[in-house]
């Protein structure tokens, strides 16, 4: 199993990256999920432009109005021990710390998490409940794109050839709680069942990923979230409000496993987040 | 092809490599260092990890040409303090039986007592988790781990 | 590790001794030497184009115009080179199916092997491999053994009337009038899924020839280099077996998948004899879960018939294996269903049997060989039976159990499916592990979590002989194992034996065991292995015998020696040679002492002092062969406790026990670390691993990322506990254990699960236990 012949190109700069890219070439990132379909040779790029080094794409930043600023090329180790800085860096380092193994947690980054799609991954899961938005950026021009309107599905997402993903903006989130829930077979593998949930006062909200569709986000009523739960979720109000809002959404086969193991983990994080 | 410069086990090395060639085959081949193994060549067992810049990362996902410039440190030059004590607790607890998956186990392990993450057992099955063994259950490699924390921490 | 050893040995003896191994060194150094460590000048490498199809007519193979000549080798370059393999049995009943040594006019499984592409590397061989077009005309796909055994399921091997390998039964006892006093008769219909040894080295060989010397020479990633030689030698034309030598390097795990005759070692073998330069072929990881043998795959019905009481009268078994494509050489598929219904009774005595036991080819990978061999399916069918059994007339299943076990005093004892039994204490294994595993109760959980505890009972036979592979009806008949013991000049004790060492440590046991004999600390003796050049004939590493085996010879080659340097040192002492001891590195008289190197420098080079009636040299060839060859029986008892996440119906792991007696251990640290790696293997057949195939026969699961094997926190330290019951038949009382360790678990782990979900009316029918059935099963 060995990739396919390509070019490599290391551009310095973030301009030499987008000039490389508007000539067909294939965004390089941490490649830890490029590389194995590489190797499957599922997917083969004639060119490769390697942007895991940016200088551009490597920091994070708290902007005045509290917008966490985090470039694309971001590693989840380097999340995981903490460089987010503001009141979300603690969530989204645990997040980190739960994708894959440490030695692929040190190259995949959260920009490449993003543009695989992956609907079992965290990031997508994550930034969809935060109402991230993506900067994407080609010679000469830029957009910014809501993450729901980003990720498409399996595997899909809006980019444009030649577009680079440089930038992802999360909104200030003011006393917001948050809670992760994930349901795997084996640890650090990717998940059957991924829920992110946010409890604001007032409100709560809790995106499902791993769905055949972009990871859904639904509103639930916040009063069922902070009561005490029945030991047994499956029979609570929370979880028959859950079952409701994403049999209403119509992204799963309601009667499978799979149905309930996105409202079961959508529960659960709920549950976590209203934790003190 | 793309020339790269890397230090590999502290010595420098420069060369023209092909851009498809993995970190993991031009450590094995053309620098013969066979201790790096592969053992999926998808990032899912471990056996090929090496220590990149001081951290560990898969040699089966990285083209040799991304880590121009970067220190790689295999198995073979492994020597610091800390991997020879680990190498003692390797062989005391059994920590090996064919010994394939042992090197990426080591690259693993160094780094999980490097992070201060070697004090319990159920912190360090966690950690060890992207390292797969067949032959041992992972028992002694724990026991390994936990008993070089210990030894190290006061 | 966790565990304690009843032994009453002196502590003079190194057998007996937790010792560290002498492998470690190199493998902790990064020298360890595996097949694709080689590097030889001038080798290419090899990638095979195989079956996209599960079962296909195959039409021509389109080349690319501009494929470098000699590059593509498809089925006709190795006419007249090669022969079909086939596998058999000498068993009336068995049909043999010819497997190609490559594809030709039919395919029969995704993974077949269709064409061989050589190239300057690897990856170039690919690039090329994936540009051939073969044409495939598709045929309908058997995919699951009872379609197979459908009227309509056309016959896959040309010849063949039907799709059955073998089918064999047989009823032992009265087992009408047993059923017939039973008050309870209980019924489960279970079911065992596809799972595969997967060694973390994938399989690979180099092959080289030699022009001068006549010489073939492989490098094969092999659990039993003489074996393959012996075969390559019939596979091959225009080359004898003496011109062939196999070389096993260390080998990355094989746990019985690296123990067959595989098509891509003799393509790789006649492309050497054509060409003047080595090649290589390192499968990858895509290519071993398609194409090294896969495993189990049962489906089973099974009766318990029993009194009120609690008496075990008769049990009734249908065995269904899925053999796949084609009979893997040596074992054939039918090992497993046959292996299966001999070893049912386990350590259980009851009045009548009746079994029947099947084997069908389906368009999936040849089943072959993986640690256990057809007791972890027997033994889950069993112990499944009799914790339903218990539960049916409201007895403790640890009492059901022991009220039906073999006595020790009733050793030797024969089955009821006719195994000989020569010893063990069964009732007292049971008794430590329920005790051990039940002490700390069941503990408090919350109400989503249900908390259960299992057993898993079982007997193993080890290191049978000669006529247990007879009565088998195996082609080969082995039943011995050798070892050549030198010292040379300066001392230094070289041991080769025939066996193979990939992560057991017979390096190290075989050399405590050499010393001992010898009275020279085990790291000054290098046993070397795996080399039919350098080695004596020996059947290789597989069915927990080498211990046994080789450590009789190793035993019984020393003991020569020693007699030879007692001689030698009382003819230069002075003294009778029966009053010299060999200990310390010196061979002691009542008056003095010579030291091991001068008695060695006698043999060789100092003619002069070695009494004319001692032939020189100190260099011996022993075979043992078992005075007794019906094998001595391991046994253990694992147990485990589980807990059971209602709402998601994750299983997870609490403890586990194994309560076991594999005789005289000869290393602790080896004997248990067997026995975790074993049991770890046996959690993930419990929880995780299994192949799928889709309706066309697309396997599904082709990475280790969808099939899962157990990684560190999926486990827990097994705690283990030693019994030590000599087996009267072996040279050091010692049993094998080799495979123990992954026959309980599917069983313990399932009862344990069972007895979480009893209270809900779930039972488990199937390992893996997968989280979605039990929630389907216990949703309201
Ligand atoms: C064994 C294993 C287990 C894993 N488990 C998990 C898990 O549990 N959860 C999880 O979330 N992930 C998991 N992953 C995936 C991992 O998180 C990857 O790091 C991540 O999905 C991709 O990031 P990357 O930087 O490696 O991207 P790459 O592999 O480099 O790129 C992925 C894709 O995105 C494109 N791309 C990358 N960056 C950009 C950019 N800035 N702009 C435009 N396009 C870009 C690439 O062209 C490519 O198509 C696992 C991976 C492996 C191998
Ligand atoms: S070989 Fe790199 S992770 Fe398996
Ligand atoms: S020792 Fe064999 S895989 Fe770990």
């Amino acid at each position: 199993m060995k990739f396919p012949a390509f070019d490599y190109a290391r551009p310095a700069g973030l301009d030499a990256a987008l000039d490389l890219l508007a000539g067909e070439a294939a965004v390089l990132s941490g490649g830890q999920s490029l590389s194995p379909m590489m190797g499957f040779r599922v997917a083969r790029p004639e060119k490769l432009v390697d942007i895991s080094r940016l200088s551009a794409l490597r920091g994070a930043a708290l902007e005045p109005d509290g917008t966490l600023v985090i470039g694309a090329a971001v590693t989840h180790a380097m999340i995981e021990d903490g460089a987010l800085p503001g009141p979300l860096g603690g969530f989204l380092a645990r997040v980190a710390g739960g994708i894959a193994y440490r030695a692929i947690r040190n190259r995949g980054t959260i920009g490449g998490s993003l543009c695989q799609a992956d609907p079992a991954a965290d990031w997508p899961c994550v930034m969809s409940l935060l109402d991230a938005v993506l900067v994407l950026r080609r010679a000469g021009g830029e957009r910014q794109v809501p993450v729901r309107a980003f990720l498409l599905g399996h595997l899909m997402t809006a980019i444009e050839p030649g577009e680079l993903l440089t930038v992802i903006r999360i909104p200030p989130q003011p006393g917001a709680r948050f809670g992760m829930a994930k349901s795997t077979r084996k640890l650090g593998e990717f998940a059957e069942g991924i829920a992110a949930a946010c409890l604001t006062p007032g409100a709560a909200r809790v995106t499902l990923g791993a769905l055949e569709v972009p990871p859904a986000t639904l509103a639930v009523d916040p009063a069922l979230v902070t009561g005490p739960q029945p030991a047994r979720l499956t029979s609570s109000p929370l979880y028959a409000a859950v079952d409701a809002a994403l049999k209403a959404a119509d992204a799963t086969d309601p009667a499978g496993y799979r149905h309930h193991l996105a409202v079961l983990t959508g529960c659960r994080a709920l549950i976590e987040a209203a934790q003190p | 092809m793309t020339d790269i410069a890397i230090t590999i086990n502290g010595t420098a090395w420069e060369g023209t490599v092909e851009p498809r060639l993995s970190l993991a085959d031009l450590i094995r081949g053309e620098l013969t260092l066979t201790g790096t193994h592969l053992g999926c060549e998808h990032g899912v067992c471990g056996a090929c990890n090496v220590e990149v810049d001081g951290v560990p990362m898969r040699s089966c996902l990285m083209p040799a040409a991304a880590a121009d410039g970067c220190a790689i440190t295999t198995i073979e030059g492994q020597y610091g303090e800390m991997a020879e004590r680990l190498r003692a607790a390797f062989t005391t607890h059994h920590a090996l039986q064919c010994g394939f998956c042992t090197s990426g186990m080591m690259a693993t392990a160094l780094d999980i007592l490097r992070r201060g993450l070697g004090r319990d057992e159920a912190t360090i099955r966690r950690e060890l988790a992207g390292n797969i063994c067949r032959c041992t259950g992972y028992q002694g490699i724990v026991a390994a781990i936990l008993h070089v924390a210990q030894e190290t921490t006061p | 590790m966790d565990s304690h050893h009843d032994s009453n040995l002196s502590n003079s003896s190194q057998v007996g001794q937790p010792f560290t191994r002498l492998e470690d060194r190199r493998h902790l150094a990064g020298q360890g030497g595996f097949v694709a460590d080689l590097r030889l000048p001038g080798i290419r490498d090899v990638a095979f184009l195989r079956s996209s199809m599960a079962h296909a007519r195959l039409g021509p193979i389109a080349v690319p115009a501009d494929a470098p000549a000699g590059a593509v080798w498809t089925a006709e370059a190795f006419h007249g080179l090669v022969k079909p393999i086939r596998a058999v049995l000498d068993r009336p009943a068995y049909r043999p199916s010819d497997q190609p040594v490559m594809a030709e006019g039919t395919v029969r499984h995704v993974g077949e092997i269709v064409a061989a592409v050589l190239a300057d590397n690897r990856a170039l061989a690919e690039d090329l491999a994936e540009r051939l077009e073969p044409a495939y005309d598709p045929l309908p796909a058997i995919t699951d053994p009872e379609q197979a055994l459908l009227p309509e399921s056309a016959p896959l091997h040309p010849g063949w009337a039907d799709n059955v390998y073998m089918t064999m039964g047989r009823t032992t006892g009265d087992f009408d009038a047993m059923v017939a006093r039973a008050d309870v008769h209980v019924t489960r219909h279970l079911r065992m899924e596809r799972v595969a040894a997967m060694p973390l080295e994938t399989r690979g060989c180099v092959a080289r020839f030699d022009r001068g010397s006549g010489v073939l020479t492989l490098w094969i990633a092999t659990q039993r280099p003489h074996l393959i030689r012996t075969m390559l030698a019939e596979q091959l034309t225009g080359i004898e077996e003496r011109d062939i030598r196999v070389i096993a390097p260390d080998v990355g795990g094989g746990f019985g998948g690296k123990s067959n005759l595989y098509p891509e070692e003799i393509l790789l073998a006649a492309m050497a004899m054509r060409l003047p330069h080595p090649v290589r072929w390192i499968e990858d990881r895509w290519e071993h879960m398609v194409s090294a043998s896969h495993s189990r795959q049962h489906v089973q019905t099974i009766t318990a018939h029993a009194t009120k009481e609690g008496e075990l009268l008769a049990v009734d078994v249908r065995f269904l294996v899925d053999g796949g494509a084609y009979a893997m050489r040596t074992s054939t598929p039918a090992v497993e269903a046959n292996m299966a219904s001999s070893v049912l009774p386990g350590p259980y005595k009851f009045q009548a049997y009746r079994f029947e036991a099947t084997t069908v080819a389906t368009n999936k990978t040849p089943v072959g060989p993986f640690r256990g061999v057809g007791r972890p399916a027997a033994v889950f069918a069993m112990e499944r039976i009799m914790e339903e059994t218990a539960a049916a007339i409201g007895m403790d299943p640890v009492e059901f159990r022991l009220r039906n076990m073999i006595q020790p005093e009733e050793h030797p004892f024969t089955t009821i499916s006719g195994l000989v039994y020569d010893s063990g204490d069964y009732p007292s294994l049971l008794t430590k592990a329920a005790q051990s595993i039940r002490a700390p109760g069941k503990g408090d959980a919350p109400a989503n979590i249900a908390i259960g505890i299992g057993f898993g009972c079982y007997t193993e036979q080890t290191a049978h002989g000669a006529q247990e592979w007879h009565r088998r009806g195996s082609p080969f008949v082995y039943g011995f194992e050798a070892a050549r013991v030198r010292i040379d000049p300066s001392g230094g004790v070289l041991v080769s034996t025939g066996i193979q060492s990939h992560g057991q440590g017979l390096e190290t046991s075989l050399a405590q065991i050499a010393g001992d004999v010898l009275g020279v600390s085990y790291d000054r003796v290098r046993v070397v292995h795996g080399d039919t050049e350098l080695c004596p004939y020996g059947m290789g590493t597989v069915a927990s015998r080498s211990l046994v085996m080789a450590g009789g010879a190793v035993e019984g080659a020393c003991q020569r020696l020693a007699a030879k340097i007692r001689r030698i040192a009382a003819h230069n002492l002075d003294c009778a040679a029966d009053d010299v001891l060999l200990a310390g590195g010196e061979a002691q008289g009542p008056g003095g002492s010579i030291p091991l190197d001068a008695v060695a420098r006698i043999a060789y080079l100092e003619l002069q002092k070695l009494p004319l009636d001692v032939e020189p040299a100190l260099d011996i060839l022993y075979c043992y062969r078992p005075p007794v060859e019906t094998g001595a029986y391991s046994s253990g008892v694992h147990a485990a406790k589980v807990a059971v996440d209602l709402d998601s119906g994750h299983v997870k792991i609490l403890d586990f026990v194994v309560a076991e007696d594999c005789g005289r251990v000869i290393n602790p640290l080896i004997v248990d670390g067997q026995i975790a790696g074993g049991v770890a293997q046996g959690i993930g057949q419990a929880l995780l691993e299994e192949f799928q195939y889709d309706d066309q026969g697309q396997p599904t699961k082709v990475t280790l990322a969808d099939y899962l094997v157990p990684g560190a926190p999926e486990l827990v330290n097994v705690r283990i506990i030693h019994q030590e019951t000599l087996s009267p038949f072996t040279v050091h009382g010692a049993k094998g254990l080799g495979e123990g360790g992954a026959i309980g678990p599917p069983a313990a782990v399932a009862n344990a699960v069972s007895d979480a979900l009893r209270q809900f009316g779930v039972d488990v029918r199937r390992v893996p236990i997968r989280p979605e059935d039990l929630w389907e099963a216990l949703r309201p």
